[in-house]
């Protein structure tokens, strides 16, 4: 594989870049792989490299309906961050900040990772010791939190609204400084440029049809291009769970949702982090390229398209005028909506099923990007070993069951709501 | 915005409903016998259909009813309403 | 002083109004009617902005939305905008406008360095470097990069415009008044139909405004007069110009915005800025008309080169000449068009025609006026570098892959045609799933999904006489499906230049030796060399090449670009177009400022603001206010200069010695009635509810399936049937809308009513040892001995006149009661109770003292209600029944839900009896932990207890009340504190409730 690099970049450019290789083969399906995993998205693309790197695991293939990259990895705000109450989430998300800080590196492919922080403003005082109690649970796992007052929260971001003519004025904010933004088509790029240099064939525009089971056990897959046989197979298809459930005879506790997210036209840098507002779902970020990226609520009923309503949009971007009265001016110019599965705790499901071989990883409500290297380190764990990691092992199918619920934010099973 | 037909009202704007989810789970009789599976079953699983999709309205800022609608969950066509206790094909 | 480049009677500007501007801080004049655009052309400007990556320099390319380069930062009003389209804005007086992207100016831009290395930026080229070491990335090279990044600057002064909403219904929407827009929405109005004409311009017209053509011997633009004036009488028509719509969203919603207040010099106070359109249209017609596509050539960007349909527009509706000595370049016949215009007003172009001698009406009037053709010829490259100065143009080999021949020739503008592109993006938002169309090259719709027809040039039909019949019998047609009426209007008789067959070539090979730039996408600064390097590194999906590229995400997006761009690929990649695919389209269709789509609800007006009917008293008596959810409340009365923390312990300290009042108004209030009441709460809630008797109050639980309690409160019979519920204040409405669920959906087999009664009490809870007395002097005729009305007990009272429901009953652990009365007398309940407590030092509290109250007797709140505890996590085990079955009880038999080590509640007190813990501290049981550390719970409530006068706090730990006596310790590593505290029991006074019987 060619490396990428300052010098590569000088001497292709004088050869006018005519000598790039391409960043991952196209090839034809074989007839077998000792695994495959169902998705080409940033989760499916991090699990096979890792099933590779970690578990040398090579002979194996990650298999899109579409183009990879196309789902989630492709369409969400980019917000990375381990900002979460439970221990399970939070460590699970913190040792994911770890392989994100090495990422560019370690793909050799700049996913731009940028720890610029993030700010959960708070409107009230109960929302304050709300967040008091998520900072300190993060502290006590290691992670960095700071409790902002109103007057080091203006430090920040001078340009909210600290007026007298506001619903609801900012009390404080809870901050992780070391979360951040990453690129997110990089991402998926990145992944699958090293993985595809390992041997893993990413078979685009290859869908599922069926699955080939036997006494419990995952004995293939068939796919518009062929049957393909293996013994294990990792589901990572957020946004179609649901279906490839019904297929498996499954079903799940997750619900198919559709948030949108938009952004303003690029302007010169103002907002350096990310910041939530408190009063209402909305949460924006700055682009390197200057847009104002930004998103909020779910648009509140199932859905499987890829584009939202527009009173969903205006709800969201209210809360974004409240906070910030300065986006009045600047013009949204692109909206776009992804497909969630929306988990019935609002935390994700990465764990063995109660078929033989089959592995799921779903649930990811609308924090998946963020959790896509550990997601993936974890996943291919699990595939390679046949059992879950430490990391994963709360983040499981039958913790409804069990009663052992990941409820971050405490609004149960209406999934539309949060 | 969706425009759905109250089967009490008529012909209203979204933005006058919040949704309830899917009308197809059944909630278990009182003082029934229920497995654990059947119960979680009610609570957490959903299936979550891509197409026709049966789901519960509320017509929140209206006559406050709960009603039916057959939605296309991919292209959010409705198909029918109906009141709670009619039938929807 | 006139305009250099300004014809005279040409155009529909008014020359009796000369508006003076300023563009980058030199004055400028032009008139009403001009854009800033065709102003600063009038002028010889053309030279307006630099390129997001290269920082070339860039002129205007096309006269309307479709402009890539012209976006300019914009001073009116007192308000700066950035990234304002130049060719869209009107010209008003002492509108400032500035280039942006550059430094120090625009035609001295330091940042043009990038030019000069772009080979070293090709697309992507930051995914392949700035990555080592890896904390330079975020340190060093992104912040260099983010200072590059934006176009213009975001003003941070609020603003303070209005921006409207507006919703209209409608049997037809037509978008756009061209000539297709204008015939179906004129035979659809004269068919009865409710009609809406929108069009973005500031004049009605479209097409018909450039094209030489007539209709029923009228010029386009008298045609379009007559009709516009006829359609405004009438009632049944709405129309509205400067009027973008935008989306097209489900069920035939259509959104739209109007710039209402931007072009008025002197704005009333009243009239917004901008009003945003919810038009929900029973049928919709798309007469988006087309947009022309360029062909890509080198330095194709330079300032100078136009859409030769925008040349067109500036000479036609402006009198504006882009140069004076213009090349025109085509594949096909429309950019004759312009040719004749710059030749009957004196100027004498050069066409290139692409096509191999070709033949049609518009040639040979061409020919006949002496204008000079090369066919089979192209511009390999334009050169100049801030305005064309002349051209390398050459002789097309057979198979256009190269030049027979090359030579050089003076031009001061270029104007360039290929062909157009129907503007199907509505169709498509819509969920048309458009189809490709061979004749055409370019994508068409195909089969609607809503109720939406295109018609004209955005359903690919490009010749006027099919457009008007098709706009006449579409409109009618779709009249008589709303209206059921059939009329048959004549259709008008058409006149116009037929047009020849295009030539299928979009971008120019580059002769050997050369390597100019050839741009797609002009903004983001995508050339053709992009789109090859991408899909040799394999990003072949057209998603992969516009992701990697930028290809069509600027501001523009990629109205001029896309269509090229596909056919780029597609040529690559041997597939014909439609195997590329295309893009989504999605709203908006151009960039819509936030202000429109949030509306009014800003500032103060973002949530509506809910007040008892005391909240006036509260204001007049220095109450502090806190929100509680939308309603504001009184947090404490504050007294000379106390803290909030003084106030609260002296209200609540009153409460426990004397009395205190405390408006309880914004309680959610539910009127239960029906013949299976008591049913149905014995279901709702967790404890018994059949044997309550009338005039008793209840206190209850009640969960979500998932076992997690939802809410309590307290419900009280008031007669046999009839049952008045109260809920807390953050719960109302979501408790309404549970009953109601279940009421309707699962159980309809019961005869029970809900409705919200909220806003129809006004209450006041009196608490404290003296409430009793105070009560007998507030109601001297009614018995309120504690045998004549016992805890839990109710009553309907005559207070001072008004009729009164009294209750029994206490959120504060104290002996008390509480009173409601119809909202209109809540003032006079509150103020009677006030004036008469004088004499038994009755003090107001707010919810910081009722806080303290509950918290000290344990009593649990939202901190505790936060959706993930189960009654036994918070000593509610007893109000279980086991004997029936209720909402949620099947979750709490789960395996987590029983465990011993559950978390639980508890009271904890600091050892020192003197150090406040932090709400949201962690208990742990070693003091030197290491991370990550065992937590054990975590504290969710505190106050400074007035029974004791030390610092108490509620709990949740794990083991619960087992852990009573344990020392542990509460961190909060957020404030850096670590206190030593002991566990004792949440009921930390009165535990055995004596008071509230006393």
């Amino acid at each position: 594989m060619q490396n990428y690099s300052i010098f590569s970049l000088v001497k292709n450019a004088f050869s006018n870049h005519q000598n790039w290789e391409v960043a991952w083969k196209d090839p034809e399906p074989k007839k077998e792989y000792d695994a495959i995993i169902i998705g080409g998205g940033g989760h499916g693309l991090a699990t096979a490299y890792y099933l590779a790197k970690e578990h040398q695991l090579t002979n194996i293939a990650v298999i899109e309906k579409g183009w990879i990259g196309g789902g989630n990895v492709g369409r969400n705000t980019t917000i990375i961050r381990s900002n979460f109450m439970y221990d399970a989430n939070a460590r699970f998300n913190e040792f994911g900040m770890d392989l994100w800080r090495n990422l560019s590196l370690e793909l050799n492919f700049n996913v731009m990772f940028s720890p610029r922080g993030i700010i959960n403003l708070a409107h009230s005082d109960a929302q304050m010791n709300a967040y008091a109690r998520r900072g300190n649970s993060m502290r006590l796992n290691g992670i960095d939190a700071v409790l902002l007052n109103r007057e080091e929260v203006k430090k920040y971001i001078p340009m909210a609204d600290f007026s007298d003519d506001v619903r609801f004025p900012i009390f404080g904010g809870l901050m992780q400084p070391s979360a951040g933004t990453a690129r997110h088509d990089a991402v998926a790029w990145g992944y699958a440029r090293q993985a595809d240099s390992m041997g893993v064939d990413i078979i685009q525009h290859c869908e599922v049809t069926g699955f080939e089971i036997k006494n419990g056990k995952i004995l293939g897959v068939n796919t518009s291009r062929g049957n393909i046989k293996t013994k294990k197979i990792g589901l990572c298809v957020a946004g179609s769970t649901n279906l490839l459930a019904e297929k498996l005879n499954m079903t799940l506790p997750i619900e198919t949702h559709c948030l949108q997210a938009c952004v303003s036209e690029p302007v010169k840098p103002l907002l350096d982090g990310v910041v939530t507002y408190g009063a209402g779902h909305f949460y924006i970020s700055q682009s390197d390229k200057g847009e104002m990226v930004m998103g909020g609520d779910l648009d509140g009923y199932n859905s499987y398209a890829q584009r939202g309503n527009l009173p969903t949009l205006q709800h969201v971007l209210t809360g974004g005028l409240a906070l910030f009265p300065f986006l009045s001016r600047q013009k949204m110019l692109r909206t776009w909506g992804g497909v969630m599965d929306m988990s019935m705790d609002g935390s994700p499901i990465i764990d063995k099923t109660h078929i033989d071989g089959l592995y799921i990883n779903c649930g990811w409500c609308y924090g998946g990007f963020k959790s896509t290297p550990v997601s993936g380190w974890t996943f291919a764990h699990t595939i390679a070993q046949d059992r879950v990691h430490e990391l994963n092992s709360k983040l499981s199918l039958n913790r409804f069951t069990t009663g052992e619920l990941l409820d971050e934010k405490g609004l149960g099973t209406k999934t539309w709501i949060g | 915005m969706l425009h759905i037909k109250c089967p009490y009202c008529g012909l209203r704007s979204q933005k006058e409903f919040s949704y309830g989810g899917d009308a197809n789970v059944k909630r278990p009789k009182l003082n029934a016998e229920v497995t654990d599976k059947e119960w979680d079953d009610f609570v957490y699983m959903r299936k979550s259909p891509k197409g026709h999709h049966l789901e519960l309205w509320h017509h929140t800022s209206g006559c406050r009813q709960w009603i039916k609608v057959k939605r296309d969950t991919i292209t959010h066509e409705i198909y029918q309403t109906a009141k709670i206790e009619e039938q929807i094909s | 002083m006139t305009n250099p480049y300004r014809l005279e009677n040409v155009g529909f500007i008014n020359r009796d109004k000369k508006i003076s501007f300023k563009f980058n801080g030199k004055e400028y004049f032009g008139f009403k009617g001009d854009t800033l655009a065709s102003a600063l052309l009038s002028n010889g400007i053309h030279l307006v902005g630099r390129s997001f990556k290269y920082h070339r320099p860039r002129g205007f390319f096309g006269a309307g939305v479709d402009e890539p380069n012209a976006k300019v930062q914009i001073e009116l009003n007192g308000y700066s905008e950035p990234n304002v389209n130049a060719t869209e804005i009107e010209l008003v007086e002492g509108i400032s406008a500035t280039s942006q992207n550059c430094w120090p100016s625009v035609n001295f831009d330091i940042g043009a360095i990038n030019n000069l290395l772009n080979r070293f930026f090709p697309a992507g080229f930051y995914y392949k470097t700035f990555m080592w070491p890896k904390s330079f990335w975020y340190k060093i090279y992104e912040p260099f990069i983010r200072k590059a990044a934006g176009l213009g600057v975001a003003s941070i002064e609020k603003d303070n415009e209005r921006y409207e909403h507006k919703y209209e219904y409608c049997d037809l929407l037509v978008t756009g008044s061209g000539p297709a827009g204008l015939a179906s929405a004129f035979s659809a109005a004269k068919s009865g139909a409710r009609v809406i004409l929108v069009e973005d311009k500031p004049m009605f017209g479209g097409s018909l405004l450039t094209d030489d053509v007539t209709i029923d011997n009228l010029s386009g633009k008298e045609w379009a007069n007559k009709i516009i004036s006829e359609l405004e009488s009438m009632p049944n028509v709405i129309t509205r110009k400067r009027s973008q719509v935008f989306g097209y969203y489900d069920h035939n919603m259509v959104a739209m915005f109007e710039r209402t207040g931007d072009h008025l010099n002197n704005k009333s106070k009243y009239t917004p800025r901008q009003r945003l359109w919810y038009i929900r249209a029973k049928e919709v017609i798309l007469s988006t008309g087309s947009i022309e596509r360029p062909i890509v050539f080198g330095n194709n960007d330079t300032p100078g080169i136009f859409l030769s349909s925008g040349a067109k527009e500036y000479l036609k509706l402006y009198g504006v000449l882009v140069g004076k000595k213009p090349l025109i370049f085509t594949n096909n016949d429309s950019a004759y068009e312009t040719a004749i215009e710059f030749k009957k007003n004196g100027i004498s172009p050069i066409i290139l025609d692409t096509r191999e001698n070709h033949e049609s009406d518009l040639i040979n009037e061409s020919k006949n006026l002496g204008i000079e053709i090369k066919f089979n010829y192209a511009v390999i490259a334009a050169h100049g570098y801030k305005k064309v100065n002349s051209a390398t143009i050459g002789k097309l080999n057979n198979s256009k892959t190269g030049f027979e021949n090359k030579e050089k020739i003076n031009c001061d503008c270029i104007c360039v045609s290929g062909f157009w592109t129907p503007s199907v993006h509505l169709a498509s938002q819509s969920g048309n799933k458009l189809k490709y169309d061979k004749d055409l090259d370019a994508f068409i719709p195909n089969v609607s999904k809503q109720n939406e027809v295109s018609v004209g040039a955005a359903n690919g039909t490009f010749n006027l006489k099919e457009t008007i019949k098709n706009g006449f019998q579409k409109g009618s047609s779709l009249s008589q499906k709303v209206t059921g009426k059939e009329v048959n209007l004549p259709v008008p008789q058409t006149n116009e230049k037929k047009h020849g067959k295009h030539d299928k070539f979009w971008c120019v090979p580059l002769p050997k030796g050369n390597n100019y730039k050839r741009f797609v996408d002009f903004q983001n600064d995508v050339a053709v060399s992009d789109i090859e390097l991408a899909l040799r590194e394999g990003y072949r999906s057209i998603e992969h090449v516009k992701r990697y590229t930028t290809l069509g995400m600027a501001t523009d997006q990629g109205k001029t670009s896309n269509l090229n761009g596909l056919q780029l690929v597609s040529n690559i990649e041997n597939k014909i177009v439609p195997e590329v695919g295309h893009t989504t389209f999605r709203p908006p269709f151009t960039p819509v400022t936030i202000g429109a789509i949030v509306g009014r609800e800003t500032g103060h007006h973002y949530m509506p603001t809910r007040k008892s009917p005391m909240h006036k008293w509260h204001k007049d008596n220095n109450a502090v206010f806190v929100d509680a959810g939308v309603w504001l409340r009184p947090r404490y009365y504050k007294v000379g200069n106390e803290t909030l923390q003084d106030a609260a312990k002296r209200e609540a300290e009153n409460v426990r010695k004397n009395v205190g009042v405390c408006d309880v108004t914004t309680l959610g209030k539910i009127d239960i009635k029906g013949p299976d009441s008591a049913e149905f709460l014995n279901r709702v809630y967790t404890n018994a509810w059949l044997k309550l008797p009338v005039g008793k109050a209840r206190y209850g639980l009640m969960l979500r399936e998932d076992g997690m309690l939802l809410d309590d409160g307290t419900t009280t019979r008031i007669s046999e049937n009839h049952y008045h519920m109260t809920t807390t204040t953050a719960q109302a409405a979501n408790v309404l809308t549970h009953l109601e669920y279940y009421l309707q959906v699962v159980w309809p087999e019961l005869k029970v009513n809900v409705v919200s009664s909220t806003e129809q009490w006004a209450g006041a809870a009196i608490a404290g040892p003296k409430s009793r007395d105070l009560l007998s002097k507030l109601l001297p005729t009614e018995d309120v001995t504690n045998d004549g009305f016992a805890f839990m007990h109710y009553k309907e009272v005559d207070f001072f006149g008004v009729k009164a429901r009294l209750f029994r009953i206490s959120f504060s652990g104290e002996l008390a009661y509480e009173i409601n009365v119809p909202s209109d007398s809540g003032l006079f309940l509150w103020e009677k109770i006030i004036e008469v407590g004088k004499n038994f030092n009755l003090q107001p509290y707010g919810t910081e003292a009722l806080s303290t109250l509950r918290i000290e007797m344990g009593h649990v709140a939202g901190p505790e209600l936060d959706g993930r505890t189960i009654p036994s996590d918070l000593s509610l085990d007893g109000m279980i029944s086991k004997k029936k079955d209720f909402i949620g009880k099947r979750s709490l038999s789960k395996k987590d839900f029983i465990k011993p080590e559950r978390q639980k509640i508890v009271g904890i007190v600091p050892v020192d009896k003197k150090t406040s813990i932090p709400e949201g501290s962690h208990l742990v049981d070693d003091k030197n932990f290491k991370l990550p550390a065992k937590k054990l719970g975590h504290v969710s409530s505190s106050c400074w207890s007035v029974e004791y006068n030390n610092p108490f706090s509620l709990a949740i730990v794990a083991g619960g009340k087992t852990m009573i006596g344990k020392k542990l310790f509460a961190v909060a590593p957020l404030k850096t504190s670590s206190i030593e505290v002991e566990v004792v029991s949440s009921h930390y006074v009165d535990p055995k409730g004596e008071r509230v019987r006393s």
